[in-house]
């Protein structure tokens, strides 16, 4: 198969061909290092696009100022006196105010993990860039897993899917709530996928969510926390991590922190 | 609330960040952002009973869009600086809005500008089909929707606009490689 032109390159990066024609250049793409370097381009301007330009966000002031026009629209005033029949006044005055304590909460208090979502998303862009993705190339489980040894405080599950479509790219150190953090690369198509790994402390997880057009799943399995991020299609993700709960089931109850950290 | 309200909160309000990301690279000023997106949420929810469907994003960034399009500042830059039409940028040619400008001429030249200035300088045709693919997400067929031009015609402006961006890329990555100064 000749080179796809780039229009249709990038149409298979957007997901926007047909399955048979994605799983074409699949296979082109294995064998051709200029259509993977054209892939990583592609990937790397996505990645400082939202790095730089994805995270303004209407200030709260607008916010206040368009629900205020809105209840002018609406003819719902908020401002108004309401019309409460008197009796109902000292269990109204209880409720607004613990509306208000909700509402001071929600802006006051973000939800538990918004920061180590944060942490995450930064840290899955950073690899993006030139030369942060991989500390140790291999596709080799065999090289990765002795490697996290040496270089993270923890040694996650590693397993090579490339028979599933998940190919292993690689690892790295990384740092997630100031733990280090073991990370193993997969690629998956046009997408990179980092599975983040650390000491589970007990804390809770957050929910799995899509921040910044990037999905992060989170689970745990032995005594380790584990994030997959990627802006791959949500099922396709949730394949692979199928395929490595299922691989730390098989591991049993073999710990995943290193009692003998090393440094 | 009443029902009308509690719909449009729940539907369109999510995507405020959105409508005022796209404002704010449309009108490249954070000021006339802030006008343009109080308009269009206003518009949105006079016209709301006319939503069909359930894509509410592509809906409140096209309204988003047209308040840009007769906003008065836009009306008055618009008249200093006409943009160019699509047949004047021939492939091969940087995507440079034309504003006569001396400084805005060299920027997609210079390899210590940000992206952001970058992403600025481009012709609003490409700059908005490659934000509202590449920040906002939506597919082809809803950016189609959202700027009104054919399929074919996202795809082309979207893969020229990534070339050009990829190509100073390419510059500021040599330049950080050999140090140049
Ligand atoms: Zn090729």
């Amino acid at each position: 198969m000749a080179h796809p032109d780039s229009q249709r390159l990038e149409a298979y990066f957007d997901n926007e061909i047909s399955a048979p024609d994605a799983a074409d250049i699949d296979l082109h793409v294995e064998q051709c290092a200029e259509c993977r370097t054209q892939l990583q381009d592609l990937v790397r301007l996505r990645a400082a696009l939202r790095q730089d330009l994805g995270h303004y966000q209407v200030p709260q002031a607008m916010r206040t100022r368009l629900a205020r026009a809105l209840d002018q629209e609406s003819g719902t005033d908020s401002r108004r006196p309401s019309r409460v029949p008197f009796w109902a006044g000292a269990f109204g005055g209880a409720c607004a105010t613990a509306m208000v304590a909700v509402i001071a909460f929600v802006i006051f208090f973000p939800p538990p993990g918004n920061a180590l979502v944060d942490q995450l998303v930064d840290a899955h862009l950073r690899s993006l860039m030139p030369d942060h993705l991989i500390d140790v190339e291999s596709t080799d489980k065999h090289t990765v897993k002795p490697w996290f040894a040496g270089h993270a405080d923890v040694s996650p599950a590693v397993g090579d899917f490339e028979q599933q479509g998940y190919r292993l790219m690689g690892g790295r150190a990384d740092y997630v709530d100031r733990q280090r953090a073991a990370v193993i690369v997969y690629q998956h198509g046009a997408h990179l996928i980092n599975v983040f790994s650390w000491a589970d402390d007990r804390r809770g997880l957050p929910r799995s969510l899509t921040r910044n057009g990037y999905q992060l799943v989170f689970w745990r399995s032995g005594d380790l926390d584990y994030c997959a991020i990627s802006d791959t299609a949500p099922d396709e993700l949730q394949r692979l991590i199928g395929l490595l709960q299922a691989l730390g089931e098989l591991r049993g109850i073999n710990p995943g922190v290193n009692r003998n950290p090393p440094g | 609330m009443d029902e009308k309200r509690r719909r449009f909160e729940a539907q369109v309000m999510p995507h405020l960040d959105a409508a005022f990301r796209f404002a704010r690279w449309l009108s490249r000023s954070p000021g006339d952002a802030d006008d343009i997106v109080q308009d269009a949420v206003l518009r949105a929810y006079r016209g709301f009973n006319a939503l069909r469907g359930s894509d509410a994003k592509g809906w409140l960034l096209a309204i988003v869009r047209n308040c840009h399009a007769t906003s008065v500042s836009q009306l008055r830059r618009r008249a200093l600086v006409p943009l160019p039409e699509e047949h004047d940028v021939r492939d091969g040619h940087v995507l440079v809005a034309d504003t006569g400008d001396p400084q805005h001429e060299s920027i997609l030249a210079d390899e210590a500008r940000t992206l952001d200035e970058l992403i600025a300088a481009l012709p609003q045709d490409y700059r908005e089909v490659l934000i509202l693919r590449e920040i906002e997400e939506l597919d082809y067929r809803e950016i189609a929707g959202v700027v009104n031009v054919p399929i074919g015609t996202v795809m082309s402006r979207l893969s020229r606009a990534r070339a050009a961006l990829k190509k100073h890329w390419h510059l500021r990555a040599s330049g950080d490689t050999h140090g140049t100064s």
